[in-house]
């Protein structure tokens, strides 16, 4: 069986949540961090999660929902979210962001394409596939910067793990 | 070099920057060359760098500070965001092609401890985008014309076209979004815009003391990011007081 209209709209919304969350955390750090490269890279990046978010809002009208409509996630994911957005130390908030979290992303995004109707939902299938390559650039591009500036990546391993316990993040309909 | 410490009342706490930088609090402070010294350049492109990162802090700022504003203002801070990082790397670009380094000379965070001091976003948008940044544009327009006079087209020249182009569009949204932001919040919104453009004429004295520049109105480019002709005049205005 496919995803409902309803599983859709709920998983889209998600995904918009989280675009918004990391579009709000890159702008919390752009001031607090004190190296001007990653200030820049931040800087940019902004806009592509803003972007997303708005693809991913304009679909959740068409899954008859309000435009620009997004969903909470289960509780236990904000607190993994809220983890990543406490990092305080450039080469954690680098590699929480692009080491776990962004590859964590990345992964249910896919699962999402996986799971649905590729034909009947075909308007989110193109907009997460265009996210996809979006993504790819952007850990591309922190990865240079982190060869450039000399910022080591710091294993997270805690933060790893919490994020990949969860093997559903939409939140249970109330 | 000590200096009192700005009065919190009227200034936030500083972004961040790194050991390169010597951050200075006062105009007199910073390297200030005379007209004839080559180094004017030089440190202008790096001051005006060290200006843009302010502008994407700014943004970023009002990103997280506000996340109950409506989205397609958000979309269009998000935007400046990515812009002001551009224009960073296209400044550092230009006086490093010039033998500068980052940190060679001060540099100083007034714009941005002037509007993250400012508590509304309606007041941040006032001042920064229509009035920093619209100053930004006459400057920038100044510099184009002058361009256009010349015979050839150096990177300056390139930068300053590019960059206004992106300037008009942040004071456009601000004007738009100001305007809404009026309608919806009424008197008080009428209040805390006033309130932060006061707060932020009473900290620019601080900072820049009389060594404030002025450049002519740039009318067709202030019309073109959405400055009412009743608007313009009070910027002519107060371009004449300043130059007078």
């Amino acid at each position: 069986m496919s995803l409902t209209v309803n599983d859709r709209v709920r998983a889209i919304a998600t995904f918009r949540f989280i675009e918004v969350r990391l579009m709000e955390i890159t702008a919390a750090w752009t001031p607090t961090t004190a190296e001007m490269e990653v200030k820049v890279l931040f800087g940019r990046h902004i806009f592509d999660f803003a972007q997303h978010a708005d693809w991913l809002g304009k679909r959740t009208f068409e899954l008859r929902k309000p435009e620009q409509y997004s969903l909470k996630p289960a509780e236990s994911y904000v607190d993994v979210i809220e983890a990543l957005a406490a990092e305080e130390e450039t080469g954690k908030r680098l590699s929480a962001l692009y080491d776990v979290f962004i590859p964590a992303l990345e992964s249910r995004y896919r699962a999402y394409v996986d799971a649905t109707d590729r034909l009947l939902d075909e308007p989110s299938v193109v907009i997460v596939e265009r996210i996809l390559i979006d993504l790819e650039r952007m850990k591309r591009d922190a990865q240079r910067l982190r060869e450039r500036i000399a910022v080591v990546a710091v294993p997270l391993p805690e933060l790893a793990r919490r994020e990949s316990a969860h093997s559903a993040i939409v939140a249970p309909q109330g | 070099m000590t200096t009192p410490q700005l009065d919190p009342k009227l200034f936030a706490e500083g972004p961040k920057r790194d050991s390169r930088f010597d951050v200075r609090d006062l105009w007199a402070e910073m390297q200030n060359f005379d007209a004839s010294d080559p180094r004017l350049i030089n440190e202008f492109l790096h001051r005006q760098m060290n200006e843009e990162i302010n502008g994407m802090e700014i943004s970023a700022r009002n990103l997280a500070d506000f996340p109950d504003a409506p989205w397609e203002l958000r979309m269009s801070m998000a935007r400046q965001c990515w812009d002001e990082s551009r224009h960073i790397e296209a400044f550092r670009g230009c006086f490093e092609r010039r033998g500068v380094e980052v940190g060679e000379y001060p540099v100083m965070n007034f714009q941005y401890r002037v509007i993250t001091n400012i508590p509304s976003l309606i007041g941040r948008l006032a001042v920064q985008n229509r009035s920093f940044e619209a100053a930004g544009i006459d400057a920038i327009q100044n510099e184009v014309s002058e361009a256009a006079r010349r015979e050839g087209r150096t990177d300056l020249d390139e930068l300053f076209d590019g960059q206004l182009a992106d300037e008009v569009q942040h004071v456009r949204y601000a004007n738009v979004w100001v305007k809404k932001l009026m309608e919806l919040g009424g008197a008080a919104a009428v209040f805390q815009m006033t309130k932060a453009v006061s707060l932020a004429n009473e900290a620019l004295k601080i900072i820049a003391g009389d060594a404030a520049t002025m450049y002519p109105v740039a009318e067709d480019v202030r019309r073109e990011a959405g400055f009412t002709e009743d608007e313009i005049d009070v910027a002519k205005r107060l371009v004449a007081q300043g130059t007078g």
